[in-house]
């Protein structure tokens, strides 16, 4: 799959479960007990979130799909994919506003 | 900053304090580190790298790359080339009389940062503390650094000699596009002796305070945490980071909480021998300074803002832990401010 950098509106205006993401450049994450620890050297340096066990570091390599992730917590939590999708849309919004994360589009 | 978060404990530093050398070409009064020449043990290029290595496999994001002087190393651009490769953020504070033109062109990197260390907005106030020369070599580097756009700043470690002289610091900083940060005076290395001459006062401190307040944009690599006041408590932490979020290598590889403490007792670890991250997690000496309470604080209407301060400056003034930062606003303010303080602040 070859993505290209997300353009303006804001990606979260597209949100579904084909959406994918890489990090912004100059951002690194790892997975911490509480969830994701990002680091963004332009500044504000760091950023917890508390997303325990459920997004793994490794999602944002831009190859994998929301609804994958969805598929994912849902095995994990039970919850109901609507939901899940709905509280991830969240998230992900507040990572894109944050300048954390990018859309990857399909070409 | 989350604490809750902080608390329960990282897997890995979030930054390291890396001194690289104790080789100078300085020799400050208030040297933390008391370098000079370079000592027998200092770690070779190649544990060098490896230290790199262990660093970026324990996904440690950022390197406070000092000294010493890191560009006295003959290595030091190819160790800053090897950090950058495995995507960490250098963030360097030299006192920049070794950058040239051509040091300044290996330096324009996205993922360097330059603090150039300046203690006095004019030639007299600044050689008297940092040596004959220094004042012009710095602003040298800063020029070389501000035509390849390099991300740098002046450092300025606050004395009773440069407290006057803050704005015009700032000034300074502006005029070669960098900017200004302050660091705290600590009683370590050369520091010690000249402690009782060059730390500020409480007056001083409090007044200090006040005018970092109304410069928010002057950074303080949280090393004032300890007097942070309302409009500054976003900017930063209001705590001790030592052993949470950062840590410190010495020269020789040895694992300390944090620059200030590399006094035997508190030795974690050795790199490259042991991983860092087997350090940070196992280590005696890291388990207790994370449970460190100042419990004499507990009570203090200040606690939730600094947690009883910097426990290197406690444990340096009173020779143990556990017990407040006398530097602390709590204990500063209440003293009534001199005049020529006031002057600081108000401009007038």
């Amino acid at each position: 799959m070859a993505g290209t950098k997300a353009a303006h509106p804001a990606a979260s205006d597209n949100f579904t479960e084909s959406s994918s993401y890489r990090l912004a450049g100059g951002v690194r994450v790892r997975q911490e007990r509480f969830g994701l620890l990002f680091y963004n050297h332009r500044g504000p340096r760091i950023y917890f979130v508390p997303t325990g066990r459920f997004i793994n570091e490794d999602f944002f390599d831009g190859k994998q799909t929301i609804g994958k992730l969805v598929d994912s917590i849902r095995h994990k939590s039970g919850l109901p994919g609507e939901r899940i999708l709905d509280r991830l849309k969240e998230i992900f919004r507040t990572f894109e506003a944050k300048g954390l994360i990018d859309e990857q589009r399909l070409r | 900053m989350s604490n809750g978060y902080v608390e329960m404990g990282l897997c890995a530093p979030v930054n390291v304090t890396w001194e690289v050398t104790y080789a100078c070409n300085l020799s400050c009064v208030h040297c933390l580190s008391d370098s000079g020449a370079k000592r027998y043990g200092e770690l070779t290029t190649e544990e060098c790298r490896r230290v790199i290595d262990d660093l970026a496999a324990a996904k440690v994001f950022q390197l406070n790359i000092g000294g010493g002087e890191p560009f006295a190393r003959p290595d030091f651009l190819e160790l800053m080339d090897y950090a950058h490769q495995k995507d960490m953020v250098t963030c360097i504070s030299t006192n920049g009389t070794l950058i040239d033109r051509e040091v300044a062109r290996r330096l324009d990197h996205g993922l360097v940062y330059i603090q150039v260390s300046l203690d006095g907005a004019t030639p007299e106030s600044n050689d008297g503390v940092r040596g004959r020369g220094s004042y012009k070599k710095a602003l040298r580097s800063l020029e070389f650094l501000r035509q390849r756009n390099v991300a740098a700043s002046i450092n300025t470690v606050l004395t009773r000699l440069n407290f006057l002289e803050l704005d015009k610091l700032t000034q300074l900083a502006a005029s070669f596009g960098a900017g200004f940060r302050v660091s705290r005076f600590r009683p370590s290395g050369r520091g010690e002796k000249s402690w009782s001459r060059l730390n500020v006062s409480k007056e001083q401190m409090v007044e200090f305070s006040n005018w970092l307040s109304r410069n928010l944009e002057v950074s303080t690599g949280d090393s004032f945490f300890s007097i942070t006041t309302e409009e500054r408590r976003s900017l930063g932490l209001n705590m001790c980071g030592a052993c949470k979020l950062t840590c410190c290598i010495s020269p020789l590889g040895r694992v300390y909480p944090c620059a200030f403490l590399q006094q035997s007792e508190f030795l974690a670890g050795r790199a490259p021998e042991e991983p860092l991250a087997f350090i940070w997690k196992h280590s005696p000496v890291f388990e207790s300074f994370r449970r460190l309470e100042i419990k004499s604080c507990g009570s203090c209407h200040r606690f939730d803002m600094c947690h009883g301060g910097c426990p290197a400056i406690a444990y340096h003034t009173q020779r143990r832990l556990g017990v407040p930062d006398p530097g602390c606003l709590a204990n500063c303010v209440g003293v009534k401010a001199h005049p020529a303080h006031r002057q600081m602040v108000t401009g007038n």
